[in-house]
C-alpha cells in the first residue's frame, strides 16, 4: 500500500554481505507485494560510495531508506550507521537494522547511533516476509509524519 | 610464715614435681615451642628441632629469623610484633627453610614473656605444609573446573549462536522452495522438501534451546529478593493457552520469597508446570505447587497426576537432549529439565523427581535462602 502512497517504486539501499540474505530480502519484498527498486551493496565502504555518488555510483539515486546488516567485515553496520548519521546530507535517510544479532548490546548501540528501526532476522520465512513489510510500512509512516502528512516522492 | 613452704625438703619436692611436669609438657609437646631473646633461640623443644631439621643443641644461640624463608622475613617480623602487642589473632603463616634446604609452611603464635629476668618471646609453631599443599591443590582444581565450565558454556553459546545464521539460510530457502514449488513438481519432490523443512525447523528449536541452556550460566542476572507467589502467577499467565486447551488446574500453597534471578525462576516453574500439563493422562492435568522452609533452604515441590516416569530414568531425564518418548508421542527437544537443573544449581540447590510409571510425578527442588534473611 505504501508503494502507492509515494507514487513510484520505493528506492531501497540494502547493505548486506551475504548474497543468500540479500536474495531473501529481495524475495520477501516481492512476496510482500512492495513495489520497489532494490540496490544491493555488499560492504559499508560501497554503501558510502553509493550514498555520496562516488566513482561507479555517480548516477546513484537517493534511497528512500537504508536496510542495513550489522555483521560485515571491514566497515561494519554500526560504523556505517554512525557515518551516515553524522553526515548532514545523509542523516535524514531512515536506516533500518536487519540483522541476525539478538544481543542487547547491539540493539542499544544501534539506537544510540540513531537507527530508525531494529529488527532481528526471523528464522521463519513467513515471519521474515512480515518483518520486511513492517519495516517498509513503519519507515514510510515516519517520513509522512515528519513531512506533516504530505506525501513526498 | 607458712611452715609447709618454709620446709626446704617439701620445697625441693615441689620444685622437682613442677620440673617434671614442665619436661613432659615442653619436650614431648606435638607443637614446636621455643623461647627467643634478643633474636636468638634460648630454648627449643624436640618438635621444633624436628620441624627445622636440626638437633636441639644446634639451634641454641642461633638467630631465629635466619630460618625464615628470605621472602617472608619482613612479614613475619610485622606479624610477630603485632601479636606481641596484643593482637589476639589465630596466628600467622610463613615459610621456613630446613637444614636440608627444604621449604615448609608453618603456622605460628607468639606471646611476650619474661625469661631469666628479661623480656623474651615464647613461640609456638605447627607444620602446616601438608594442609597448605592440599589447600593449594584444591584451589587449583576449583579454578581449573571453573575455567573449563566457563569454556564449555561459552562454547555452547557460540555454537548455538553462530549456527543460527547458516541454518536460517537452509531453513528460509527450503521454506521458499515449499512455498513456490509445492504441487508444481512431483509427489516425491514435495515429500523431500517437506522433510528438509521439518529437519531445518527441528534444528532451529534444538539450537534455540541449547542457547537458552548456555544462557543460564553466561547471561544470568544478579540475585534479588523474589516473591515466588508472583513467579508462579506469572508462569500461569505465560502458560494460559496450554492450561485452557488441556483443561488443567494449577494450584499453589502459600509460597515464600527467595533470593534469586526472577526471570530464571519463571523459566524453572514454567518448564516444570509445562511438563506436568504436557505429559498428562486421559483426565485433565492437575498440578500443585508447595513449599517448605527448612533452615536456610526452601524445598519446593510440583506434584502432578500425569503419566509418571519409570524410576530407572529419574537421573537421565535431567541430561541435555534426553527424551523418553518419540516426537510423535510428545514434541520437544529434551532440554527443559536440563535447563531446570542448571537454574536450580545456579541458585545453590538440587532437583530430583519422585515418580512411578502411570502414577504422576513430583518434582522437588531446593533453593538456598541467603543467610540471615527470613523467607
Amino acid at each position: 500500500m505504501n508503494s502507492q502512497r509515494v507514487g513510484r517504486p520505493i528506492q531501497i539501499l540494502l547493505v548486506e554481505d551475504n548474497p543468500g540474505d540479500a536474495r531473501l530480502t529481495l524475495e520477501a519484498l516481492k512476496d510482500g507485494k512492495i513495489q520497489n527498486r532494490l540496490y544491493i551493496v555488499n560492504s559499508g565502504m560501497e554503501a558510502i560510495a553509493f550514498l555520496r555518488r562516488k566513482g561507479k555510483y555517480a548516477d546513484a539515486p537517493n534511497p528512500d531508506f537504508i536496510l542495513l546488516d550489522l555483521n560485515m567485515p571491514l566497515m561494519n553496520g554500526s560504523q556505517l550507521l554512525a557515518e551516515v548519521k553524522q553526515d548532514s546530507a545523509l542523516k535524514h535517510i531512515p536506516v533500518a537494522i536487519l540483522t541476525g544479532s539478538q544481543a542487547a548490546e547491539d540493539i542499544a548501540r544501534a539506537y544510540n547511533l540513531h537507527a530508525d528501526c531494529y529488527v532481528t532476522k526471523p528464522i521463519d520465512l513467513e515471519e521474515f516476509i512480515m518483518a520486511v513489510k513492517s519495516i517498509v510500512d513503519s519507515l514510510l509512516n515516519q517520513r509522512e509524519i515528519a513531512d506533516g502528512g504530505r506525501v513526498i516522492g | 610464715m607458712d611452715k609447709r613452704i618454709a620446709n626446704p625438703e617439701v620445697m625441693a619436692g615441689q620444685i622437682k614435681k613442677s620440673e617434671e611436669l614442665f619436661r613432659i609438657l615442653f619436650y614431648s609437646s606435638p607443637i614446636g615451642t621455643y623461647i627467643v631473646q634478643d633474636g636468638d633461640f634460648q630454648l627449643v623443644n624436640h618438635r621444633l628441632a624436628r620441624i627445622l631439621g636440626y638437633e636441639e643443641d644446634e639451634l641454641i644461640g642461633r638467630r631465629s629469623l635466619g630460618f625464615v624463608h628470605p621472602e617472608d622475613r619482613n612479614t613475619v617480623k610485622g606479624s610477630a610484633e603485632r601479636m606481641l602487642k596484643g593482637d589476639h589473632s589465630l596466628g600467622y603463616e610463613y615459610r621456613i627453610v630446613t637444614k636440608q634446604a627444604k621449604v615448609k609452611w608453618v603456622m605460628e603464635t607468639v606471646a611476650p614473656i619474661f625469661y631469666q629476668g628479661r623480656r623474651a618471646t615464647l613461640g609456638n609453631l605447627t607444620d602446616v605444609t601438608e594442609h597448605k599443599r592440599m589447600e593449594e591443590r584444591l584451589r587449583q582444581i576449583t579454578a581449573e573446573m571453573q575455567r573449563s565450565n566457563n569454556e564449555l558454556e561459552q562454547f555452547a553459546y557460540v555454537i548455538s549462536h553462530d549456527l543460527q545464521e547458516p541454518l536460517r539460510m537452509v531453513s528460509s530457502y527450503t521454506q521458499l522452495l515449499a512455498k513456490r514449488y509445492s504441487n508444481k513438481l512431483d509427489a516425491d519432490a514435495d515429500e523431500f522438501i517437506a522433510y528438509a523443512v521439518d529437519g531445518a525447523k527441528r534444528m532451529q528449536v534444538l539450537l534455540h534451546d541449547l542457547l537458552e541452556y548456555s544462557r543460564v550460566g553466561t547471561r544470568g542476572k544478579p540475585f534479588t529478593w523474589v516473591d515466588c507467589k508472583e513467579v508462579v502467577e506469572q508462569t500461569i499467565a505465560n502458560l494460559k493457552i496450554a492450561i485452557e486447551e488441556s483443561g488443567a488446574s494449577v494450584t499453589y500453597d502459600t509460597l515464600p520469597a527467595v533470593m534469586g534471578d526472577e526471570g530464571q525462576l519463571v523459566q524453572l516453574f514454567q518448564n516444570l508446570i509445562g511438563n506436568a500439563i504436557k505429559f498428562h493422562r486421559e483426565e485433565p492435568p492437575c498440578v500443585h505447587i508447595s513449599a517448605q522452609r527448612k533452615q536456610n533452604v526452601v524445598a519446593f515441590s510440583a506434584k502432578d497426576n500425569g503419566i509418571g516416569i519409570d524410576p530407572q530414568y529419574r537421573q537421565v531425564i535431567f541430561e541435555i537432549f534426553r527424551r523418553l518418548h518419540t516426537r510423535e508421542e510428545y514434541p520437544g527437544t529434551g532440554m527443559g529439565l536440563s535447563i531446570c537443573k542448571k537454574i536450580v544449581e545456579r541458585h545453590g540447590g538440587h532437583i530430583w523427581v519422585q515418580s512411578q510409571l502411570g502414577q504422576g510425578s513430583t518434582f522437588h527442588f531446593t533453593i538456598q535462602v541467603a543467610e540471615g534473611k527470613s523467607a
